[in-house]
């Protein structure tokens, strides 16, 4: 009877149900079963337990491609939200036209199609004539080729990332600044805090929450690089990942696998490692905010 | 209206529309991206208008696609089975294609096709199709044999005779080193993308000692042919621009005057003419020098059409055929001044006379194929990431030519193994 009177709303949630089921529970089982079977796309998929995972983890381009994660990430997040905050503080500065041109100014790289920023920046580190060797030339500095030395590349990358996506977190920042109460930062000018003291004790803490997504939002988009890394060296099943794999990540390794070397099983294992690792990641995070608010 | 006359009416609309679904037959045809654009969209529009004109009731539809996305796209659609009909591809992936299931085995329909029409075709072309006696699985399209592009006026300042190019591999390295001297780069890296260490390997390796034995699941190269290999890029890197011959700073060092010898396929062709009446630039190509004189090195490879097993088979086969045809790659040859695998097509009087095709041709008689042998088996990731990688390590000095060699063949093996 309850179950009847109820049918309604089970009809208006169906439609979003059956999406949500076909496209996204669906794909989820299908690719955990195929991630412990061979399967190459087309012929019937034979089981092999863990060996797709076992093959993943103990690939070479596995570790390579972690190891230059964890120093990705190690980089970007902490740089790219300093870079961000700092825009956001600067741009928070400004009132009337400066303050909408700045912030267009910096998120117009958030809205720019991967390849173009690729393209772009593939030709200021060109050597010789790139835009960031020519300035280096003006100081009578040598030519570096950014993107194929292996000691560069990662750098390179970092610093297009950075300004890819600085503007993103500049703009939820200074929506976080616009939050903070003004009279916080009047009172504190009344007993004599320097802006240093300003940017300590009131707007970090009172950023926080702010600060929590970003970093939490930086980490997991960081752990699914993929397209910049992959415009920058080749952009091609043959080419990818850069000279010695020095730009290789886990989500390029992967499609390698899927799509250059059609092992779909292996690459769902390495899918459900990666969505493995993000969920720790995520969950570290989420603990280490719920220590912090108990202390 | 008798009553005759009436049911002879409805009888013929009956009959037509029972035949229309019959008769309408779409073919999907997958090419790649530069093929579905500007004149050469047009010509593919005329060969697609003449074929629907000849078989009414079939009509084909073109779509350009990138490398990857051709590539992903037949192995996706091999997955979900919606593969295109009939497509273009490299030969290279050949044998990820035959593993999904993307490629019909086409002996049968190819020894039933006139011995005219079998002899247009390129014998090596051909061969490489052809994994096994009863297996066919593929018509060659156009294809490429490198050469080397020169920049003239580079090497003038360098003080080196145009004229006559490197014989061998030994005079190459001389003029490079010229090249070095005159505060000028010599080549591209050489060690940044698989294509251009096979490249190499082709100057001064053996060629029969290329690729990969996948019964033994061993690479075929040998230590002293390695050697060479590994040498040639300790020679070069000093020398070399630290671009991959595919960067688009590659071409512009070389149209800029700062870079003398690209080796690569003819495709940078039209860049460079245009180069030449934009800013000047001097430039030829030459046969690439081989290990000895007599000899050339450089790598092939095709572009081919295969056909997609299901109910459009027979029709899409048809559509391989035409396209492939000697009239249709005359008038290909004639737009794009390019190579192709119908070797009647290439020595038509009025195409072999066109100077890149003429070197073409001449160029795929001595070059290596880029990853023999095809359809029967695929070079797993680790090969090519291996080979690129080490070649790399002795650019960089982290091992001698002979250790180079012996890491690369071991990991190579190890790489196989797997």
């Amino acid at each position: 009877m309850n179950a009847r009177k109820h049918l309604p709303h089970y009809a208006m949630v169906l439609p979003f149900a059956a999406l949500f089921a076909t496209f996204f529970l669906y794909p989820i089982a299908s690719g955990f079963y195929y991630s412990f079977h061979s399967w190459n796309g087309a012929n019937p998929a034979v089981y092999v337990g863990l060996a797709n995972y076992q093959s993943v983890v103990s690939s070479r381009d596995f570790t390579r491609a972690m190891s230059n994660l964890m120093l990705y990430i190690a980089i970007t997040v902490p740089l790219g939200i300093s870079v961000a905050f700092g825009l956001a503080l600067l741009v928070d500065s400004f009132r009337g036209f400066w303050s909408n041109f700045f912030r267009s100014a910096f998120f117009l790289p958030v809205i720019l199609p991967a390849f173009l920023a690729a393209t772009i920046w593939r030709w200021m580190y060109a050597p010789n004539f790139g835009l960031v060797n020519m300035i280096l030339g003006w100081f009578d500095l040598p030519s570096v080729n950014f993107l194929n030395d292996t000691g560069t590349m990662l750098y390179a990358l970092i610093a297009v990332d950075i300004w890819v996506s600085a503007g993103f977190n500049m703009v939820i920042l200074l929506a976080g600044l616009k939050g903070i109460p003004r009279d916080l930062y009047e009172a504190a000018r009344l007993d004599g805090a320097s802006k240093l003291q300003q940017i300590r004790y009131i707007t970090i803490p009172m950023l926080a929450p702010v600060l929590f997504f970003v970093v939490t939002y930086g980490f997991i988009s960081a752990l699914q690089v993929f397209d910049v890394p992959w415009l920058l060296t080749g952009s091609s099943f043959t080419a990818y990942g850069g000279r010695r794999g020095a730009l290789l990540f886990p989500v390029m390794d992967m499609m390698g696998r899927a799509f250059g070397a059609v092992r779909f099983g292996e690459a769902a294992a390495y899918g459900f490692i990666l969505t493995l690792i993000i969920i720790l990641f995520t969950a570290a995070m989420f603990g280490l905010r719920a220590l912090r608010a108990r202390k | 209206m008798t009553m005759r006359s009436r049911l002879a009416q409805l009888a013929a609309t009956a009959s037509l529309l029972a035949a229309g679904p019959v008769a309408a037959q779409e073919l999907q045809y997958w090419v790649y991206s530069d093929f579905a654009q500007g004149d050469a969209l047009k010509l593919q529009q005329e060969f697609i208008k003449e074929f629907e004109t000849a078989h009414p009731g079939v009509k084909i539809v073109i779509s350009g696609k990138g490398d990857d996305d051709l590539t992903s796209g037949q192995i996706a659609g091999a997955a979900s089975g919606s593969l295109p009909d009939v497509f273009m591809n490299g030969l290279a992936v050949g044998a990820q294609l035959v593993e999904v299931g993307a490629l019909a085995n086409l002996h049968d329909q190819w020894m039933a096709m006139p011995q005219e029409f079998r002899d247009q075709f390129d014998k090596d072309a051909m061969a490489s199709c052809s994994p096994a006696p009863d297996k066919i699985y593929c018509l060659p399209y156009t294809g490429f044999g490198e050469i080397m592009f020169r920049n003239l006026t580079v090497l003038e300042e360098a003080g080196i005779d145009t004229t006559t190019p490197p014989a061998t591999w030994d005079e190459w390295l001389e003029q490079m080193k010229k090249v070095k001297a005159a505060g000028k780069f010599a080549m591209p890296d050489q060690t940044q993308v698989f294509n251009s260490v096979a490249s190499t390997y082709a100057v001064v390796g053996d060629k029969a000692k290329w690729g990969v034995d996948f019964d033994k699941h061993q690479t075929l190269m040998d230590p002293e042919s390695t050697t060479k290999l590994m040498q040639a890029f300790i020679d070069m890197a000093p020398l070399n621009s630290g671009t991959s011959r595919n960067d688009q700073a590659t071409k512009d060092l070389f149209i800029t005057n700062q870079l003398a010898f690209h080796v690569v396929g003819p495709w940078v062709d039209p860049t460079y003419k245009q180069a030449s009446v934009d800013s000047g630039l001097k430039y030829d190509f030459v046969l690439v020098p081989g290990g000895k004189a007599g000899d050339h090195g450089g790598i092939k490879s095709y572009e081919i059409v295969g056909v997609a097993p299901g109910p459009n088979q027979d029709i899409a086969w048809q559509f391989a055929t035409y396209i492939t045809e000697k009239q249709q790659m005359l008038r290909w040859a004639k737009l794009l001044s390019r190579y192709n695998g119908n070797a009647a097509a290439m020595s038509d009087p009025e195409v072999a006379k066109l100077p890149l095709i003429e070197k073409s041709v001449e160029a795929v008689h001595y070059a290596a194929d880029v990853m023999p042998p095809y359809f029967v088996g695929a070079y797993p990731n680790c090969y090519r990431s291996i080979m690129t990688d080490v070649s790399s390590g002795a650019a960089d000095k982290e091992y001698t030519a002979e250790e180079g060699a012996k890491e690369l063949i071991s990991q190579l093996n190890d790489c196989l193994a797997q």
